[in-house]
């Protein structure tokens, strides 16, 4: 069952295009990265989906509906956009009191949270001198108040520690496991990847990939490691079948889009020496930034 | 609307916001009634006359002008503190009908703005007072006058800072919004008075600081000579439309824009 869908979604600041013809779904009960390089469109995009920023164009829904016309189900959804969006002098518990209030959300649901992301020595602190990692745990807490059946986070990790880092790791699996929808957004694939089942994957706006995680580094191509001396030459002629190629160093390039056998008998074909040459797996990062280099790529 | 009212009370209860506003409006009372009451009657300057009469009694019970100048901006930080401290996007995460969240604000401004009035008409109260009995002056008002002139200050600035939570809607640069209602107060407000007096009495802080207290070229800051105050209901018209205005403006243009 589709919880969250995004259609033909397009939002405009001004002359700058900030999202374009985004479509894309989130299942029930999946965990799903929604990544892309900085400036991509992820925060516009999360915040069209909660009602924040109002789209030029398509819509966002959750469960069918836009997130004001939820009513009393938006309770069930949760988010974290700001890492720091606190009164500096208010107390961690007056925080959740004035959210829990804000909701119609019983008090006793503030121990819960607090204990759930490990803030309860924290309650009586004021929020102004929490660390970075604390206000995201805050955050969190904040956005568990509900006891949401859907949760959206925008880039938790950013600014965390090793530790923290872990325990966000954590602390997102354990979501999976209880069957929540979780549409977590990032700049660093590897680290989604160990977390989440799915990703979507945008550039400058525009949907590049979407589907499950293993599926990711196949939906990017195979990239084929060269060593020439004439590669300047093998360049313009992989180039001209197509192949999307860049320089991976001095006489080395990187080739996406034709496999090794294409390649060699290319070079072969054109008596360009050929020292070295290997089929590159790549990690999920160099997948992610093959993906959103070819979503770059002119014409 | 009701959570959305709970929350705001809670967000002024749990914050130092209205204390310190509170605490500010109650000290520059406290310092300009008691340069007033040293140096009532003396002639000099621009001192007020002697606490011995009606109108020396009446001045220094108006000690509240500037008061009345900080509940505005009590209002102005309850709206635009929400995007200065970035708490704005949880706000409509939680309450995403932006119009509730708006007459919430108003509604809780307001009463924090009658305790801020409420604590600076009794320090303006307490010296004037204070002063005409040390002195061994019998009271010039009636207990109802005086009474009066403190309500008005309580009304005038509840008004007033329900005002400026449209003004901090509408102008969401904190530091913009709280330069744009100081220069009206002082500035925009006194030129218009003294240039088209009859204008002067409908305009805003000029009608509430008349509620207060304040006469017909006097107060501090001072009215203009030759604008008259309006009745007393008539003022509190003029302040409770001037804040339905502003926050009418307010929810039909910048409340709706994005949150970023």
């Amino acid at each position: 069952m589709t919880v969250i869908e995004v259609r033909d979604l397009a939002k405009r600041f001004g002359p700058a295009t900030a999202v374009s013809g985004l479509s894309f779904a989130v299942g029930a009960g999946t965990v799903t990265g929604f990544l892309g390089p900085n400036g991509a469109g992820k925060t516009t995009t999360l915040r069209m989906l909660l009602g924040l920023v109002r789209p030029t164009g398509g819509q966002a829904v959750i469960w069918g509906k836009q997130y004001r016309e939820l009513g009393d189900r938006r309770q069930k959804v949760g988010a974290v956009l700001e890492a720091s969006g606190f009164h500096p002098g208010s107390t961690v518990a007056d925080h959740l009191r004035v959210r829990c209030a804000a909701r119609g959300i019983g008090r006793p649901r503030i121990g819960a949270v607090l204990a759930e992301t490990g803030m309860s020595d924290l309650a009586g602190r004021r929020a102004g001198s929490l660390s970075l990692g604390e206000r995201q745990r805050l955050g969190l807490a904040g956005a568990l108040l509900g006891d949401p059946e859907v949760l959206i986070l925008d880039e938790p990790a950013n600014g965390l520690d090793p530790a923290g880092v872990l325990w966000l790791r954590g602390f997102l699996r354990r979501l999976g496991a209880d069957g929540r929808t979780v549409l977590v957004s990032s700049h660093i694939l590897a680290e989604v990847a160990q977390f989440a089942d799915h990703v979507v994957v945008i550039d400058r706006g525009r949907l590049v990939s979407a589907g499950p995680v293993a599926e990711l580094a196949k939906a990017a191509g195979q990239a084929v490691m060269v060593s020439s001396p004439r590669a300047e030459a093998l360049r313009v002629a992989l180039a001209a079948e197509g192949a999307v190629v860049r320089a991976a160093g001095p006489d080395r390039l990187e080739i996406i889009g034709l496999d090794t056998e294409q390649v060699a008998t290319l070079a072969a074909a054109l008596g360009i020496p050929v020292f070295e040459m290997t089929a590159d797996e790549g990690s999920l990062e160099q997948a992610f930034l093959r993906l959103t280099a070819m979503e770059g790529r002119p014409g | 609307m009701i959570p959305a009212l709970h929350a705001e009370f809670l967000k002024l209860r749990t914050t130092r916001l209205v204390a310190g506003m509170t605490g500010l409006a109650v000290a520059l009372t406290a310092l300009i009634g008691v340069l007033e009451a040293v140096s009532a009657g003396t002639g000099k300057g621009m001192a007020i006359p002697s606490l011995a009469t009606a109108g020396g009694l009446r001045d220094n019970l108006a000690a509240t002008g500037f008061a009345l100048l900080v509940a505005a901006l009590l209002g102005v930080s309850v709206a635009s503190g929400e995007f200065r401290l970035k708490t704005a996007t949880d706000t409509y995460l939680d309450q995403p009908h932006r119009g509730q969240v708006l007459a919430a604000k108003t509604v809780a401004a307001a009463v924090a703005g009658a305790v801020l009035g409420t604590a600076a008409a009794a320090t303006a109260t307490g010296i004037a007072l204070g002063f005409a009995t040390s002195r061994g002056y019998p009271l010039a008002l009636t207990d109802p006058a005086i009474a009066r002139y403190a309500g008005g200050t309580v009304i005038a600035s509840a008004l007033l800072a329900a005002a400026g939570v449209g003004v901090g809607s509408l102008i969401r640069n904190q530091v913009g919004a709280v330069i744009a209602v100081v220069a009206w107060g002082l500035v925009v407000e006194l030129v218009t008075g003294a240039t088209v007096t009859a204008a002067g009495r409908f305009l805003p802080y000029t009608a509430a600081a008349m509620m207060a207290g304040d006469a017909n070229g006097g107060g501090m800051p001072q009215i203009p000579r030759g604008v008259n105050a309006l009745p007393y209901p008539a003022a509190a018209v003029v302040l409770a439309a001037t804040a339905v205005a502003v926050a009418a403006v307010a929810g039909l243009t910048t409340v709706r824009r994005d949150v970023t």
